[in-house]
C-alpha cells in the first residue's frame, strides 16, 4: 500500500527527477478508463468480430467458416434482400431525422435563444418533455392517434370536415417509415434544441453587437455569424444521430414489431440484426449468431466510416475541441 | 457362506428403505421452464394439486417471454443451468434439443400408449422411435361469431364455404365487417387466417403428408385453392386491415363491429374476461361445395420434456407420468380453457366455449398447422413463406397461382421433396 502511495508520489512528480515520471503519471490516470474501456468495449466488440466467422447453434458457435458469413450476407438472396432493404430503410431513418428532427431543432434553439420570448422557459420543457418518456409509452400513443380505426387524427380530420386528409400511414408500405422516423424525430427533438441552444448560448454578445452596429439584419446576423459559430455543434449533432440511428431498434419494434410491417417496410438495420441474432425467425426461432455477428460487424464499419470521415472533415476545417 | 447371506439380505434391506426414508426427509425442488407467461396462476394451481400428491416435491413454474423462449432455453442447457421440466415446442424445435443431447429418453415412460394417440406421440418422438416428450398442450382453431348478429341479420351458421363468403357479404351489406382479422400483426395472417383454413382445402393430413413425401408440389390445385380462399375472404376484411393489429382485431369483433373472426380457442379466456354484450360462439371452416370433408385445424403446441442432466431426475418423472392421466387431463383443461390436454379420453370441458370448440373436432379430420412439420428446418422457412406470400395475396399484390409459386420456389432451395416438381 505504501509503495503504491510512494510510487504514485513519486510519479506524480513529488520526488526525484520530474520529467520522467511525469509521463509514467498520465499513464496511471490512464489506466482505470482503458481497463473499462478494454473489458466492456474493446474485447466484446473483437469477440463480436470473431464470431462472425462462425457458424453453428446456440449462444456459443463452433465451426468456423471463415468468410461465409458475409459471403451468405451479400449475396445470398435470402439474407442479401433483407439486409439491403433494411440498410436502405436505415439510410432513409437517418435522412428524416437530419432533415426534420435537427432542422427543427436548430429552428427551436433559434427561437429560444431569443430572451424577449414570451414563456421561454415552458416551450424549453415542453419540446424536452418527449425525450423524457419511454419509446414503449410514445410509440403506443401515436399508433393510437395513427390508428386508422378508431385514431384521434381520423376523428380529428373528420370533425373539421377533411376525412380526406387522413390515410392509413402505418399500414401503407410507402408511408410507414416515414410516420415511424416522425414519431422518432419528434420525441427526440429536445436532444438536438438542447444542444443547439447551449452552442447559441456560448456565441459572445460582442460579435453580435458589432454586426447588429454595423447594419445587419437579425437574419443576416443568424446565418453569417451564428450559424458558422455552431458548425461544430452541427458537426456533433450530425454524427450522434447518425450512430442513435444505425443502432435504432426500439421505436421501430415498439410500434410496428420486429418484423417491420407492412412487406418489410420499416424494417432497419435494428430489427434485422435483432430477428438475425438475438430472437430468430418466429416460430422457429433458432437465432443464428454467426450471421447476425456479421451484420453487426458490418454495421459497425459503417458507423466507423462515418465517424472517421467527420473527424478527418472536422479536422481539415479546424473545428476540434471548440464549443463542446 | 452365513455371513454373506446375512450382507445380502441387510443391503437389500437397506436398498429397499432407502428411498422411503429419502422421501419423508428431503424436500426436492425442481423447476419447470415455459413461454407461457399469461398462466402462471392457473399453473400453480395445477401445481400445487400435484405437490398434494407428493409432498416432497416442490415445482417452480418459471415461464419466459414467448418471443425469447427457445434461444433462452438453448443457452440456459448450454450453460447448464435449465430447469428439470420444460416445456417443448412441436416439431423440429424440440427435436434439435433432442438431437443435441439435452433431453432424456422417456420412451419407458408408463401410461403413454395408454394416453395418447400415435399421432400426437409422433410429434415428440424420433424417427427412430425415441420418445422425448409427452404431449401436452393442442389448440383449436375455427371461426369466433357474433351469435345475436347472425340472428339479427338472419345469417344462418354456414355450411359450405360459399356460404361463408355470402354471410360476410350479408354482413358488409349491413355496415358491419365481414372478419374482424387484419395483417398489422402478420403472424395472424399465418396462424390463425391461412393455416387455420388451408387443412379444408389441401385435404387435412392425408393432404399434407403428400407434400412432406413429395407426392404434390407445393404450388399444386390444392396450395392454389388455399391461397385463393385467402384472397375470397379479402373483400371482407376491415378497411385499412394493414395497419390494425391483433388487439385492434380482437376489439373489433368485440365491439361487436365485425360478425367473424378466424381466431384461436386460446383467446376464449380473453373474450371472456372482456364481456362482450352480445352472445358468441363458433363453428368449424366449412367446406366448400361438393367437398364431404371438414376440417379443424387443431394443432399440437406444447410437449412435456425432462432435462437430460436433471439432479432428480425420479421426481421429473412422477410428474411426467402424472401428465398421463384423466386426473390431470381434466384440471388442466378446466383451468385453462381454450387449451386442450391431449390424453385420448377427452375430459369434461366445462367450460361452454371450449366444450363447443372442442366439440368441433367431431366427425371432422384433425390437423396441425401446415408449415410446423418439416418446414421449418431451412431457409426460407415454410411459415414465413406462407405468411408473406398470404398478406400479398391479401394485400392483392399477387394472384394465389403466384404465392403458390413463391412457396414452391423458396422450399425448393433446401426441402428436397419439393425439388422434383417444376419451378413456380
Amino acid at each position: 500500500m505504501m509503495a503504491v502511495l510512494e510510487h504514485s508520489l513519486r510519479a506524480l512528480g513529488f520526488a526525484g527527477d520530474w520529467q520522467a515520471p511525469r509521463r509514467r503519471a498520465w499513464a496511471l490516470f490512464l489506466i482505470p478508463a482503458l481497463a473499462v474501456y478494454t473489458i466492456f468495449m474493446a474485447y466484446p466488440l473483437l469477440n463480436s468480430l470473431r464470431l462472425s466467422f462462425y457458424t453453428g447453434v446456440g449462444l456459443r458457435p463452433t465451426e468456423f467458416v471463415g468468410l461465409q458469413n458475409y459471403q451468405q450476407l451479400l449475396t445470398n438472396p435470402l439474407w442479401k434482400d433483407r439486409f439491403f432493404n433494411a440498410l436502405g430503410n436505415t439510410f432513409i431513418f437517418f435522412g428524416i431525422h437530419m432533415a426534420v428532427q435537427n432542422t427543427l431543432g436548430l429552428l427551436f434553439a433559434t427561437l429560444l435563444a431569443q430572451t424577449t420570448l414570451f414563456g421561454r422557459n415552458l416551450y424549453r420543457s415542453v419540446i424536452f418533455i418527449p425525450a423524457t418518456m419511454s419509446v414503449l409509452l410514445t410509440a403506443f400513443l401515436w399508433r393510437l392517434i395513427l390508428n386508422p380505426r378508431w385514431g384521434m387524427l381520423k376523428a380529428l380530420f373528420e370533425e373539421i370536415g377533411h376525412p380526406e386528409w387522413f390515410h392509413s400511414w402505418l399500414g401503407d408500405e410507402k408511408w410507414a417509415l416515414v410516420a415511424v422516423s416522425l414519431v422518432s424525430s419528434w420525441q427526440w427533438v429536445g436532444l438536438p434544441t438542447m444542444m443547439f441552444l447551449a452552442g447559441l448560448i456560448n456565441i459572445p454578445d460582442e460579435l453580435t453587437e458589432a454586426a447588429r452596429v454595423d447594419g445587419a439584419s437579425a437574419f443576416q446576423i443568424w446565418l453569417r455569424i451564428k450559424l458558422p459559430l455552431l458548425r461544430p455543434v452541427i458537426g456533433i449533432v450530425a454524427i450522434l444521430t447518425f450512430i442513435g440511428n444505425f443502432n435504432a431498434f426500439d421505436v421501430v419494434y415498439a410500434m410496428m414489431g420486429a418484423n417491420g410491417p407492412p412487406n418489410y417496410s420499416t424494417d432497419i438495420l435494428g430489427t434485422f440484426f435483432y430477428r438475425t441474432a438475438i430472437a430468430g425467425e418466429h416460430p422457429v426461432a433458432r437465432p443464428d449468431m454467426g450471421i447476425g455477428a456479421a451484420v453487426a460487424t458490418v454495421t459497425f464499419v459503417i458507423l466507423m466510416s462515418g465517424v472517421v470521415l467527420w473527424l478527418l472533415w472536422s479536422r481539415g476545417k479546424g473545428d476540434e475541441g471548440a464549443v463542446l | 457362506m452365513k455371513k454373506l447371506l446375512v450382507l445380502i439380505l441387510l443391503a437389500a434391506l437397506v436398498v429397499a428403505m432407502a428411498p422411503a426414508t429419502l422421501s419423508a426427509q428431503e424436500e426436492v425442488n425442481l423447476v419447470m421452464g415455459s413461454w407461457r407467461v399469461d398462466d402462471v396462476a392457473q399453473m400453480e394451481a395445477l401445481i400445487a394439486a400435484f405437490e398434494e400428491k407428493y409432498p416432497h416435491i416442490r415445482i417452480t413454474f418459471d415461464p419466459t417471454n414467448p418471443p425469447d423462449y427457445n434461444a433462452t432455453l438453448q443457452s440456459q442447457f448450454e450453460t447448464g443451468t435449465a430447469p428439470d421440466l420444460m416445456y417443448l415446442r412441436s416439431f423440429s424445435v424440440a427435436r434439435q434439443l433432442y438431437n443435441q443431447g439435452f433431453l432424456a429418453d422417456i420412451s419407458d415412460l408408463p401410461g403413454l400408449s395408454e394416453a395418447f394417440s400415435d399421432q400426437a406421440l409422433s410429434v415428440w418422438r424420433t424417427e427412430d422411435g425415441v420418445q422425448y416428450g409427452v404431449p401436452f398442450i393442442a389448440v383449436s382453431h375455427g371461426v369466433y361469431y357474433n351469435v345475436d348478429l347472425f340472428n339479427e341479420l338472419g345469417i344462418e351458421v354456414p355450411e359450405t364455404w360459399e356460404e361463408l363468403l355470402a354471410a360476410a357479404q350479408t354482413l358488409k351489406d349491413n355496415g358491419y365487417d365481414g372478419f374482424a382479422n387484419a395483417s398489422g400483426d402478420p403472424w395472424t395472417i399465418a396462424e390463425i387466417v391461412f393455416m387455420n383454413i388451408a387443412p379444408t382445402f389441401i385435404g387435412g393430413y392425408e393432404g399434407r403428408m403428400a407434400y412432406l413425401n413429395g407426392e404434390r408440389c407445393f404450388n399444386d390445385e390444392h396450395a392454389v385453392a388455399a391461397f385463393q380462399a385467402v384472397a375470397d375472404l379479402a373483400p371482407y376484411f376491415p378497411a385499412d386491415q394493414q395497419a390494425l393489429t391483433y388487439y385492434d382485431s380482437q376489439q373489433i369483433f368485440l365491439m361487436g363491429e365485425a360478425g367473424m373472426w378466424l381466431g384461436g380457442s386460446w383467446d376464449i379466456p380473453f373474450f371472456e374476461s372482456e364481456e362482450p354484450d352480445f352472445e358468441w360462439s363458433v363453428f368449424a371452416v366449412p367446406a366448400p361445395e361438393g367437398q364431404e370433408e371438414e376440417y379443424v385445424t387443431f394443432h399440437l403446441d406444447a410437449g412435456m420434456g425432462m432435462n437430460a442432466a436433471t439432479e432428480h431426475p425420479e421426481e421429473a418423472r412422477l410428474f411426467l407420468e402424472w401428465m398421463t392421466t384423466a386426473e390431470f387431463a381434466e384440471l388442466f383443461a378446466n383451468l385453462l380453457p381454450g387449451f386442450f390436454p391431449l390424453n385420448q379420453q377427452a375430459p369434461e370441458i366445462e367450460n361452454e366455449h371450449a366444450a363447443a370448440f372442442i366439440a368441433l373436432n367431431e366427425g371432422r379430420g384433425l390437423d396441425v398447422r401446415w408449415a410446423w412439420e418439416g418446414l421449418l428446418d431451412g431457409s426460407p422457412d415454410g411459415y414465413t413463406l406462407m405468411q408473406d406470400n398470404a398478406i400479398a395475396v391479401l394485400n392483392g399484390t399477387i394472384t394465389p397461382q403466384e404465392a403458390a409459386d413463391n412457396l414452391q420456389a423458396g422450399l425448393a432451395q433446401w426441402f428436397e421433396p419439393a425439388q422434383n416438381c417444376p419451378a413456380g
